[in-house]
């Protein structure tokens, strides 16, 4: 492509702003790159300028020899610049352009002089300035070289820097800032230069005619400023990350891309944790409502985020969550002292006077507290043992850290807190210090201690969308996940499913023969069972057989060489009326009646205790047995309070304050204890969990001799809202193989339940009626909570298609119901189907664990049949 | 395959025989007429024993032998000790004796039993003082061994900081360790101790269990090392607290940690002076200080602030976050955050420890133990509980700590009941008392101090 592609452009043609960083203007290709970039912003018919900071290192360059006093190694300093830049234009075949030249002359002048004549302050500005001065003068020279006329811009000559109170001489010439109004006769100017422009990111000029810098995130805020003089169409910033995310990607790799952002959220963002944008740079576009695009250099095809005024009506919806760490808070307590006019400025004079900066406030009757952000005063002074004293005169502090800030990002906030019930209990098992809501409603932030902030963010990330917060289902707003664009390794794919593709057409006549149904398919089950069985590091799987005890289902795992697991004498006889003897089994009862244990141990079956009252009231019972201890870690995990089986909160397991009691009863009945056991939760996604369970029930064991293997539990997640990343088995096994190796002498076994046979079952329903309630449209279907009661009980998700019209597009928004008299009785709430008709087969997914094994004959209505297909 | 044995219920242990060759010595025991208990300890890139050192390092080896077994004898504790290589003198079997017993006696106070009278190892009638170990000329270097704790990093600093040559040493597998043994910039030496397969055997057939002095196992390493690479002395890291019991029972002092004890250093000192080397120097570096005056010491040691731990959870798999390395809930943690609070700014503090456990309700019973205070000095290498309250009172007369929760219940519960006149903080601060540091490496004292 070349310029003259093109027809000539209007005096009026739109602009387009595009500014590139420091790593994309250093080298040949990347210049080559923006060459076609501008080229095809200027094919659409709009002039550009383009905004470039200096060469990747240059700037740190520039800020040494500033810093360098004496004079002969700052020539040595300036010569080695230059060579940067000559290296640069050798690579690109061209010679040095004039206007370069003139720079490095200057850049030479400059450092041989040094600040004595401008003053410190001033002169290191200009020197830094010469950067970006040097790095525009070579891609003009580059640009136009190859084919595309560019014409150089001094920034200087377009962005006046403003005076400001509370100023100072340092932040006037190192942080400046500029009032960017849209400047016609500016336009006008340059329009009549040219079609193709480059200029300075990071400087500007103050009204006394000194080269002034615009300080941290200077680039992109130069690329605003000249987007709001221009009114251009668009600003765009080129960096090497898509855009924003809804969460940090290294906490959450399954964060995803934020496609559209109004200004303010975006800015929000910004502030508490997202590092692609400064959030200055966002405020000069808001008034000239120029949107913003932030696109990945190396991958120009991705969309990347658009930042724009608030246009149309989404859905309200979370569209980040981000954590600060090491947050320190200042709890300050009085009585009636807080209404005394001046007291809180008083208050806050201690914090200038010991060089705190406040972040966030929250305020009651009689108790104000702050945050401190840390910085090397607070940490390595005696900064905060100052304030606290002088504070003590007044009244009673409370310094408390290490915390993190949480913040929930998004408009609306306030109107979205009905679904973050799931998330605020979430916070109810932890220590909140502070909650602040900002009136703009935009955020919500909640400051917990430090320590649980690993875990937690990507599991209220998972929360989130979970409970329909975060609505990763509007496509139009939320794009892929950081993983599936950037992660390293393998992406586990979600395949197509089984019931879409190769057995739609059986399904549809079974679901044409007889409704309700559930159907399981058997190859599914053997293929997640494979799955687990990569997972080298364990030497005995078990099927918690609880999520679904039908006899084909237990033959087949038991023909794949897994063990079962049993809760009760009921399932314990199921699974021996179905498995060969062979088959290992373990009794892990909660609150079982004695007589249960006494049954237990007349079968094959490893029997589990998780409490002190079997040994100290029945233990004749247990006398001379073996048996495996269940511990309650102390914290549970996973998708719902209620499948949360770790914590004081859970019924489960013996605390691990009790374990010594419980030794010294089993040593009294000589009971031993061969195996611990441990299961904190369901729905679990997170590799790292299943190590520090492992790690942490080797260092039980290594206090009991008796012990020869551990029980790492279940709770294998199985994702359900589409984008959501799969359990990487690999990396588990990974991270069990590293714990194996500190503690080889233990086996190795797990207790997999829902993983294995969530995804092969479906509940088949048809649709019996419609219902439209003022704007809501209510699809009835002819089974509901009797048949799969996890929607009611657990908030479970679970995909619901339209079997009969699967291709149809998806035009209606349903709240799909069952017939029960319960007003609980929705199976899925939102739902975009096609436009449905009575006699429709609708297939509720991923219902093979918990769902036939839960049903009830709640109503009386029949019972759904079950279904193998192998 | 033999009958599988009872442990409990064994007769006798048997000192089998040691050997040494490539680097890899061989100790090996055995319950009754049970299997052999093959424990290996490797030596990595040995060079070769040379004639000169051929004496001391065989005498070295076989009280490696010897110290070693404990972990072996405990697990049956039957009434009669054999070894197969001929009786003890008298030096010897004091020693043996005074550790199997001292020890062994907080294993023995868990486990209900009573070990006194029943140690006794075969005695040759050789008085003490008769034996005499020649002058080697080792060469002017010490081992440091590195427990992954501070203490051990103030005794390299303050090595260094006299110029002093030094390798960081240490036993077993420990990323936590090796961690801090990188940082310290030193020469490292890892051994590898691998304990005989057939201990987990016994364990699982219902071995006794519990604590064995491990630092005196270490030290036998150390010295076997010393005289194969080349060191003329071996600088622990005790301090002066060490030598306090944790409690007494039934008449019998029990003191945790005795193997780090001043006594313990006394006995193997001279015994290796005496058995191994004239010129081999077995010593605390630590031992005239209080803990309080190493945790100042090491309140400026910033660099190890992100690797070190004390924490008595065995982190063997190690992460990046403050809870990988601090449990926050054992008596070590309890004491280290406690003694170093009054030495470093708050916020610091507690991104080291990633939380805070003096505002922790749940830990008030753990604090209760540190301060003596509702109970006794709980089982773990801790300071001794006038020295967690001086520290206490400190924090309690500063505004940043005063309204956390354990610093507050100590204001107001335990306060009142003691005299503040014991509470002051600086006579901790100050050296005091004997120690066996050889004339070369006095002067790093001082840069603790």
């Amino acid at each position: 492509m070349t310029s003259n592609a093109s027809a000539p452009l209007s005096a009026g043609a739109p602009w387009i702003v595009m500014k590139f960083g420091g790593t994309s203007v250093a080298t040949l290709p990347r210049w080559q790159n923006i060459r076609e970039l501008v080229a095809s912003r200027r094919a659409e018919g709009a002039r550009v300028l383009v905004v470039v900071s200096a060469l990747t290192g240059i700037t740190d360059a520039l800020k040494q020899l500033c810093a360098q006093e004496d004079k002969s190694k700052r020539i040595e300093a300036a010569k080695m610049i230059a060579q940067r830049h000559y290296d640069l234009l050798d690579h690109m075949q061209l010679a040095v352009p004039d206007t370069l030249a003139v720079r490095l002359t200057e850049l030479a002048r400059l450092a041989e002089e040094g600040p004595a004549v401008l003053g410190e302050l001033a002169w290191s500005a200009l020197m830094q300035a010469h950067g970006e001065l040097m790095s525009s003068a070579l891609g003009a020279a580059f640009l136009s070289h190859s084919g595309l006329p560019t014409q150089w811009v001094d920034a200087r000559d377009c962005l006046a820097a403003v005076a400001l109170p509370n100023q100072n001489e340092r932040t006037k010439l190192l942080s400046a800032m500029v009032e960017a109004k849209p400047d016609p006769a500016l336009n006008t100017r340059l329009a009549k230069l040219g079609e193709v422009f480059i200029t300075q990111g990071f400087i500007a000029r103050e009204s006394q005619g000194r080269t002034v810098l615009l300080g941290r995130g200077g680039s992109d805020t130069s690329a605003s400023y000249f987007g709001a003089l221009l009114k251009a169409q668009r600003v765009e910033i080129w960096t090497d990350v898509a855009g924003m995310f809804t969460a940090n990607p290294r906490q959450v790799p399954g964060a995803r891309l934020l496609q559209k952002l109004d200004y303010e959220e975006a800015q929000e963002i910004a502030s508490t944790g997202a590092k692609v944008l400064h959030p200055r740079c966002l405020s000069p576009l808001r008034e000239p409502r120029v949107p913003m695009l932030i696109k990945d250099t190396n991958r120009p095809e991705l969309e990347g985020t658009v930042i724009g005024p608030e246009v149309r009506e989404h859905a309200p919806s979370v569209k980040a969550i981000s954590a600060r760490k090491g947050i320190t808070l200042v709890s300050m307590e009085s009585v009636g002292m807080w209404q005394q006019v001046g007291f809180l400025a008083d208050v806050f004079a201690q914090f200038k006077q010991h060089g705190l900066s406040v972040d966030l406030i929250s305020s009651a009757e009689t108790n104000v507290t702050v945050s401190l952000d840390p910085t090397e005063n607070l940490l390595d002074s005696d900064a905060v043992a100052a304030l606290a004293s002088d504070l003590a005169k007044v009244c009673r502090v409370k310094v408390i850290a290490p915390c993190a800030a949480i913040t929930l990002a998004g408009r609306g906030m306030r109107s979205m807190l009905h679904t973050l019930s799931g998330v605020l209990a979430e916070f109810g098992q932890l220590r909140v210090h502070l909650i602040s809501q900002s009136s703009n409603n935009l955020n919500l932030t909640f400051v917990v201690d430090e320590s649980v902030v690993d875990d937690l963010i990507p599991r209220l990330h998972e929360m989130l969308i979970a409970a329909g917060a975060l609505r990763t289902d509007d496509s139009a707003l939320f794009g892929p996940s950081w993983q599936s664009l950037y992660g390293s390794g393998e992406v586990v794919a979600a395949g197509d499913a089984w019931w879409r593709t190769e057995s739609r057409d059986r399904l549809l006549q079974l679901g044409a023969e007889a409704t309700p149904r559930y159907v399981y398919h058997m190859p599914t089950v053997r293929q997640q069972a494979r799955n687990l069985k990569t997972l080298a590091a364990v030497d005995r799987l078990h099927y918690a057989v609880k999520a679904n005890t039908h006899p084909a289902i237990l033959r087949a795992l038991a023909e794949e060489g897994f063990g079962f697991e049993c809760v009760s004498p009921g399932e314990l006889k199921a699974v021996m009326a179905a498995v060969p003897e062979s088959a290992p089994l373990l009794f892990t009862p909660n609150f079982a009646p004695r007589e249960d244990y006494a049954w237990a141990f007349g079968t094959r079956a490893t029997v589990s205790l998780d409490s002190l009252y079997p040994l100290e009231h029945w233990g004749e019972v247990f006398r001379g047995r073996e048996i495996v201890l269940r511990v309650d870690l102390g914290r549970g995990l996973g998708h719902h309070e209620k499948v949360r089986t770790g914590g004081s909160g859970s019924k489960f397991g013996l605390p691990v304050d009790q374990i010594d009691t419980f030794l010294r009863l089993a040593d009294t009945h000589s009971v031993t204890v061969r195996g611990l056991h441990a299961h904190l939760g369901s729905g679990i996604l997170d590799d790292k969990h299943w190590g520090e369970v492992y790690g942490q029930l080797a260092s039980l064991a290594e206090r009991i001799g008796s012990v020869a293997f551990l029980d790492i539990g279940g709770g294998l997640g199985v994702p359900s809202h589409p984008g959501e990343a799969r359990l990487d088995v690999a990396a588990l096994d990974e991270v069990l193989r590293k714990v194996k190796a500190a503690y080889p002498h233990y086996k190795l076994w797990m207790e997999p339940g829902r993983y294995l046979v969530a995804d092969a079952g479906v509940l088949l329903t048809r649709v019996t009626q419609q219902k439209g309630k003022g704007s809501w449209r209510y699809l009835g279907v002819d089974t509901g909570m009797n048949s799969l009661i996890r929607p009611a009980l657990y908030d479970a998700w679970h995909e619901i298609v339209n079997l009969t019209r699967l291709d149809e597009p998806a035009t209606a928004l349903y709240q799909v119901v069952g017939p029960i008299c319960e007003s609980g009785d929705v199976i899925g709430s939102d739902r975009r189907l096609p436009e449905a008709k009575e006699g429709d087969v609708v297939l509720i997914a991923q219902a093979g664990a918990y769902g036939k094994v839960m049903s009830s004959p709640y109503n009386l209505r029949d019972e759904a049949e079950e279904i193998i297909l192998d | 395959m033999t009958h599988p044995i009872q442990p409990r219920l064994t007769q006798v242990f048997r000192f089998v025989r040691c050997t040494y060759a490539h680097g890899v010595a061989e100790l090996v025991y055995a319950f009754d007429h049970g299997e052999e208990l093959i424990e290996r300890v490797r030596f990595p890139a040995a060079p070769a024993v040379t004639a000169e050192r051929k004496h001391a390092f065989e005498a070295a080896l076989k009280l490696l032998h010897l110290i070693a077994g404990i972990s072996y004898y405990k697990a049956g504790v039957p009434p009669k000790i054999e070894l197969s290589n001929g009786p003890l003198d008298d030096a010897t079997a004091d020693l043996l004796e005074a550790l199997y017993l001292h020890g062994l006696a907080e294993f023995a106070y868990r486990n209900g039993l009573d070990l006194r009278g029943r140690i006794a190892f075969p005695r040759s009638g050789e008085p003490s003082g008769m034996v005499k170990a020649a002058t080697l000329h080792l060469p002017e270097r010490t081992l440091v061994p590195i427990g992954g704790g501070k203490d051990s990093l103030v005794a390299v600093e303050a090595i260094k900081h006299i110029g002093g040559q030094a390798t960081a040493v240490w036993v077993g597998n420990s990323p936590l360790i090796a961690t801090c043994a990188e940082r310290t910039g030193l020469p490292t030496l890892n051994i590898q101790r691998e304990l005989a397969p057939g201990l987990f055997e016994l364990n699982r057939l219902g071995a006794w269990n519990g604590h064995i002095p491990v630092t005196a196992v270490n030290s036998a390493v150390l010295a076997v090392a010393a005289i194969l690479y080349g060191y003329d002395s071996i600088a622990f890291a005790n301090e002066r607290s060490a030598s306090a019991a944790t409690l007494e029972y039934d008449g019998q002092q029990v003191n945790h940690q005795w193997s780090k004890g001043y006594a313990f250093e006394r006995l193997l000192g001279d015994w290796l002076h005496t058995h191994v080397a004239a010129d081999l120097h077995y010593c605390s570096l630590l031992r005239p200080y209080s803990e309080l005056a190493i945790t100042r010491a090491f309140a400026k040691l910033t660099p190890y602030f992100d690797v070190f731990s004390s924490c008595n959870r065995n982190f063997k798999i190690l992460g990046p976050k403050p809870a990988d390395r601090w449990c926050g809930e054992c008596p070590k943690c309890h004491f280290v955050f406690l003694a170093l609070a009054p030495f470093l700014p708050k916020p610091r503090l507690l991104a080291i420890f990633g939380r805070n456990v003096l505002d922790d309700e749940a830990q008030t019973a753990g604090f209760d133990a540190l301060l003596e205070y509702h109970d006794h000095k709980p089982f773990e290498c801790v300071g001794e509980g006038a020295e967690a309250r001086a520290a206490m009172y400190a924090l309690s007369q500063r505004p940043e700590w005063q309204e956390d929760a354990i610093v507050a219940r100590f204001r107001s519960e335990i306060l009142p009941q003691l005299d503040v006149a014991e509470l002051a903080l600086e006579p901790w601060l100050k050296p005091a008392g004997d120690h066996r540091v050889p004339e070369r490496l006095q002067p790093a004292l001082a840069a603790i101090g």
